[in-house]
């Protein structure tokens, strides 16, 4: 029902929602907020920032072509971490592997070689790669 | 008594504030997302590829000064390999809102300046060292979002201003530059030329040069005699900040905007009415939106337009033109209507024009609006198709749903040909990595 036909003879308003009567839901006190993605994924929004992928060299760390990476730039990148790194001027996302001496960038995918950092290199890590979001159908199997 | 131990602890306590300022912002954005960039020369281009508004330290290093006209380094460009960028303030605005965001987590209180400045209230902070504040602040921004910044640190918003320049210039390698004492801000002044302080104008700074003062500790020892004939209450004010009494007051929220805005060049010089008609009905657009994003209404809209004044071989005109509204509003097809009437009062044949905006004047809460006796109007309805036209345009796309006056083709739009992409608002527009 239309509220403004309601109030044009007697100034009183009407609403035309319902009005809860009887046993309240006895789910009321139980409600909690919906879960929500951003919260439990994105730890820091102000340095997280989304890539999408292309190629296989990260397969085998279930980094399928076109997924997209959530990357947090504030975390510091650990032995073994996944790295979103800049390579002579190129990104690339792969394992980052270091001991005391050395570090190299580590693909998941025997085909491709693994890169030891050298000092003629220029490598940065741009960011730590902390989840890994794939449209199913991108990863679908011919049955 | 209790209020002089506190008259002894304010004072005891100098004031600070730190000025952190973006190092060569809109280039610092784009190489973010395109590492190659660094070391080689970058500019990019104001509204409508017009002239260079941020330039890298290789492009400065090539002599391309602020402003240039793209068109006047051509050569300059193509002999250097210079990198030029269109605009992409939808970019530079999110990278914007990350490093501020981030500014004010180490403070209790900042002032946004501009888009790549803030004022940080450094007084009463747990730290004895600023300087050590200072190098936290940058290093986390530089970590966190990947830009660099400079910081000032110092007793004034002028003298921040300055010891942010002073860190750029003389403290580069760390970037931070705290004028803890006299001394250091003595340090500071005898190295600023008059020119260079924040406020002093171009003619100013020539007319502070014929009178013998050339730096800014110069001015500060300015005989009384002299200040008292020659400078005016502004003037004043900025004295103080030099010498270390802080005189310009913390601006801290200044949101809610007295006016609202929307004009931009067109991408050529137009002159056929209805072209220029859609430009206006699409700032008008843009001007009820931002209205309505900040629950305000406006009492008048200001609709003008203008040939380019530096064409010497056109005929010139400009005219602008203010609407009263009957119930002030932030309805689109409201606020349309009325820059349509104002535009067809001031639109005249035969010019070519460079220029229109719409202004959104008189802005008032939404919540104040005195609904006008006759309106015929059927407002909570209006509201409520705002509302759903504004969520779908949320959700959907930017202008997804809109009003038919405001076209489709945009003719008038700016020209943007070197735009790097919406790489942190658009899912389908974030970087793409072969790996």
């Amino acid at each position: 029902m239309d509220t403004k036909s309601l109030t044009n003879n007697t100034g009183i308003l009407f609403f035309n929602s319902t009005v809860p009567a009887g046993f309240p839901s006895p789910a009321m006190d139980y409600m909690e907020e919906r879960v929500d993605l951003n919260k439990e994924f994105i730890q820091h929004p102000l340095s997280t920032f989304i890539v999408q992928c292309e190629g296989l060299s990260m397969i085998n760390a279930f980094i399928p072509p076109r997924a997209r990476l959530i990357v947090d730039r504030s975390i510091t990148a650990k032995n073994g971490d996944i790295v979103l790194a800049v390579l002579n001027g190129e990104f690339t996302v792969k394992y980052f592997k270091k001991n005391n001496y050395k570090c190299w960038l580590v693909p998941a995918n025997s085909k491709f070689k693994e890169i030891q950092i050298t000092e003629d290199m220029d490598m940065q890590i741009w960011g730590v790669v902390t989840h890994i979001i794939t449209d199913t159908k991108d990863v679908k199997c011919m049955l | 008594m209790g209020c002089g131990h506190s008259y002894y602890y304010r004072h005891k306590r100098r004031k600070m504030y730190a000025l952190v300022d973006c190092n060569n912002f809109y280039v610092s954005c784009e190489r973010l997302f395109n590492p190659k960039l660094e070391g080689r020369p970058v500019i990019v281009l104001s509204n409508n590829d017009g002239c260079a508004v941020s330039r890298s330290d290789e492009a400065k290093a090539l002599g391309i000064e602020m402003a240039t006209p793209a068109f006047m380094i051509k050569d300059l460009i193509e002999k250097n390999n210079v990198a030029v960028f269109s605009s992409n303030y939808t970019l530079y605005g999110d990278i914007s809102d990350r490093v501020m965001k981030t500014l004010g987590s180490f403070v209790p209180r900042m002032e946004i300046y501009s888009i790549d400045e803030a004022f940080l209230d450094m007084h009463d902070l747990d730290y004895t060292d600023l300087l050590e504040l200072g190098l936290k602040i940058r290093s986390t921004v530089k970590q966190n979002i990947g830009i660099p910044v400079c910081v000032g640190i110092a007793p004034t918003k002028t003298l921040a201003k300055m010891a942010n320049r002073f860190a750029k210039k003389h403290r580069k390698s760390i970037g931070v530059h705290w004028a803890a004492n006299d001394h250091l801000i003595k340090e500071m002044l005898c190295v600023t030329e008059v020119g260079d302080i924040w406020g002093i104008g171009r003619q100013y700074a020539l007319f502070l040069k014929r009178n013998g003062f050339n730096t800014a500790l110069d001015l500060i020892e300015a005989p009384e005699e002299w200040i008292r004939k020659n400078i005016t209450v502004v003037g004043q004010r900025l004295f103080n900040e030099l010498k270390g009494i802080s005189a310009i007051p913390w601006e801290f929220a200044p949101p809610a905007k007295k006016n609202i805005c929307t004009s931009k060049s067109f991408g050529k010089l137009l002159s056929s009415k209805e072209e220029i008609l859609e430009a206006v009905c699409n700032y008008a657009a843009a001007c009820a939106l931002k209205l309505r994003n900040q629950n305000s209404c406006c009492r008048s809209v200001n609709v003008f337009l203008n040939t380019n004044p530096h064409r010497l071989q056109d005929k010139q005109y400009a005219r602008s033109i203010i609407v009263d509204l009957e119930t002030p509003t932030n309805f689109t097809g409201e606020i349309i209507k009325y820059a349509t009437r104002g535009f067809n009062i001031i639109f005249k044949e035969g010019y070519r024009y460079m220029k229109c905006g719409v202004m959104a004047l008189d802005i008032i809460p939404d919540n104040q609006v005195q609904y006008g006796m006759f309106d015929k109007c059927d407002r909570p309805k209006n509201k409520k198709i705002m509302a759903a036209m504004d969520r779908v345009n949320r959700s959907l796309g930017k202008e997804i749903v809109r009003l038919s006056v405001q076209g489709f083709e945009k003719r008038y739009r700016l020209k943007t040909e070197y735009l790097s992409s919406h790489y942190t608002t658009d899912i389908n527009q974030v970087l793409k990595v072969k790996i």
